[in-house]
């Protein structure tokens, strides 16, 4: 599989697939015809306003929340078709393709940092040396040296969430999706969060970002979805959607982020 | 009688006293736990029955429920009382005990956040490694300063086991004082739980000290 993606140039290979994608809560429609791409290597941003299903869009993705209708391909392959979800085997190797990074961290607070980062993969059969050798070059690379044996009520909600990311990439996860990373952080503390980011996009990393950011979302995105009322409104480049934005929707929800 | 003679006495009862504490432990905090489970279970009608018998335990006196347990079978069936009153007292204590602890246990795990399980599904935990290693240490230590109050409560409660004449320590001194016609086995009975719970204080506490590595 692996050997597929490596063979083609990034950006081509579609590794998320989203048709048709509708659910709704209780009857009210919350993701109504969702379609879009994900190719290997790219990073995908969706904006939009509160509520506007953002979300639930990764939530679907995610098998966290089950559609209602449409379909979801990883690697063409089908883990979800016309509202039918794939026997739960199935599912359960689709999971590890993805990996998600919470607004709030979600991170295990009995767990040291290193258990927090190392336990997922040794559950998958990983060698545990491995693990740990892994998870320290990961931690390396948050800018987090030597905080493995800390818990997390000791580390700023900033260092939390980097941690939360390390977790997430110690799984090799094909595609990681955020959903508004550094919505819970104090302000000073965002910008070390969107560098490792940014950093991993420069790294291509196929990475989905739900973000309020939109300076970050212009300059990282291949490609930004404009979401609202549960609608796909507005997709297209950073240049086309934040310089050049066709709807009027766009405009308006984008005029509330210029200073 | 004097003083002496008596604390010998009651302390002949202490061992049972015990054996009705620690095996209702034994019991109830597991037991506990099934009841717990079964009482969040998403079948309405499983979830209901357990409901009512919760509420039967703790809304009816242990009194009740010991003379249930210990004579119930001998109206009911016309079997023998048990010679051994130890059995049908430890089962009244387990039962009773584990419908409070499943309440306690059934707050703990609901006051665990959504996003825990949330990111444990998307690490690759199942559910049971979910539950075992992400929800239930969490729960043991929000819960411990709750489970301590119960067993506070249940080494003074193991003096219920009068009402059936169990001869543990409380019984024997309340004999005592029927024959003496006189209140110090009382107070005596009051040092020794007084004691007792001195001593789980402290080890409640060492437990819940050493759960405080995080917070
Ligand atoms: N579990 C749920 N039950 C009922 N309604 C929900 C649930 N989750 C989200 N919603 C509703 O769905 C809509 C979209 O929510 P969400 O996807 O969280 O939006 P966003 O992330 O864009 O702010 C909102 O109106 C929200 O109230
Ligand atoms: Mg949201």
């Amino acid at each position: 599989m692996s050997a597929i993606t490596e063979n083609k140039a990034p950006g081509s290979v579609p590794i998320l697939e989203i048709r048709g994608l509708r659910k709704a809560f209780d009857r009210v429609p919350v993701l109504r015809d969702i379609s879009f791409t994900v190719n290997t290597g790219n990073v995908v941003t969706i904006i939009g306003p509160s509520g506007s299903g953002k979300s639930t869009l990764l939530r679907c993705a995610s098998f966290l929340e089950n559609a209602n209708d449409g379909d979801i391909l990883y690697d063409g392959q089908y883990a979800m078709k016309g509202g039918v979800y794939a026997p739960k085997k199935e599912l359960n190797r689709f999971r590890t393709l993805f990996g998600m990074v919470f607004q709030n961290f979600n991170l295990f607070p009995h767990y040291s940092v290193l258990k927090n980062i190392c336990e997922p993969p040794t559950l998958r059969g990983c060698d545990r040396e491995e693990a740990r050798e892994r998870a320290s070059e990961l931690l390396k690379k948050m800018g987090l040296e030597g905080k493995e044996n800390a818990y997390p009520c000791q580390l700023s909600g900033g260092q939390q969430q980097r941690v939360a990311i390390a977790r997430a990439l110690a799984l090799n996860p094909e595609i990681l999706y955020f959903d508004e990373p550094t919505s819970a952080l104090d302000p000073e503390l965002t910008g070390e969060v969107l560098k490792v980011i940014r950093q991993l996009a420069e790294d291509h990393m196929t990475m989905v970002v739900v973000t309020h950011e939109m300076s970050f979302a212009h300059a990282v995105s291949h490609q930004v979805i404009f979401m609202d009322g549960g609608y796909i409104m507005e997709e297209g480049s950073p240049e086309q959607i934040f310089e050049n934005p066709q709807q009027e929707r766009t405009k308006r929800f984008l005029s509330n982020y210029k200073k | 009688m004097s003083l002496l003679t008596m604390i010998l006495k009651m302390s002949e009862g202490l061992g049972k006293t015990c054996a009705i504490f620690f095996l209702t432990l034994w019991f109830s905090l597991p037991l506990g736990m099934i009841v717990a489970l079964l009482r969040m279970s998403k079948n309405k009608i499983i979830s209901s029955v357990i409901r009512f018998f919760i509420t039967v335990l703790r809304g009816t006196p242990l009194m009740l429920q010991l003379l249930a347990v210990t004579y119930g079978p001998y109206y009911l069936f016309h079997a023998n009382v048990s010679r051994n009153k130890l059995i049908p007292v430890v089962i009244a204590f387990s039962i009773n005990y584990a419908a409070y602890f499943a309440e306690i246990y059934r707050g703990g795990i609901e006051s665990i956040p959504k996003g825990q399980y949330e990111a444990a599904t998307v690490l690759g935990y199942s559910r049971f490694q979910t539950f075992m290693r992400i929800v239930l240490p969490q729960v043991i230590k929000r819960i411990m300063p709750s489970v301590t109050n119960e067993v506070v409560t249940l080494v003074k409660d193991t003096s219920m086991a009068f009402t059936v004449s169990y001869q543990e320590m409380f019984t024997i001194g309340k004999q005592i004082a029927n024959s003496q016609t006189s209140f110090t086995p009382f107070i005596v009975a009051g040092v020794f739980y007084y004691l007792f719970n001195f001593i789980v204080d402290r080890v409640m506490g060492r437990i819940e000290k050493r759960l405080n590595y995080y917070s």
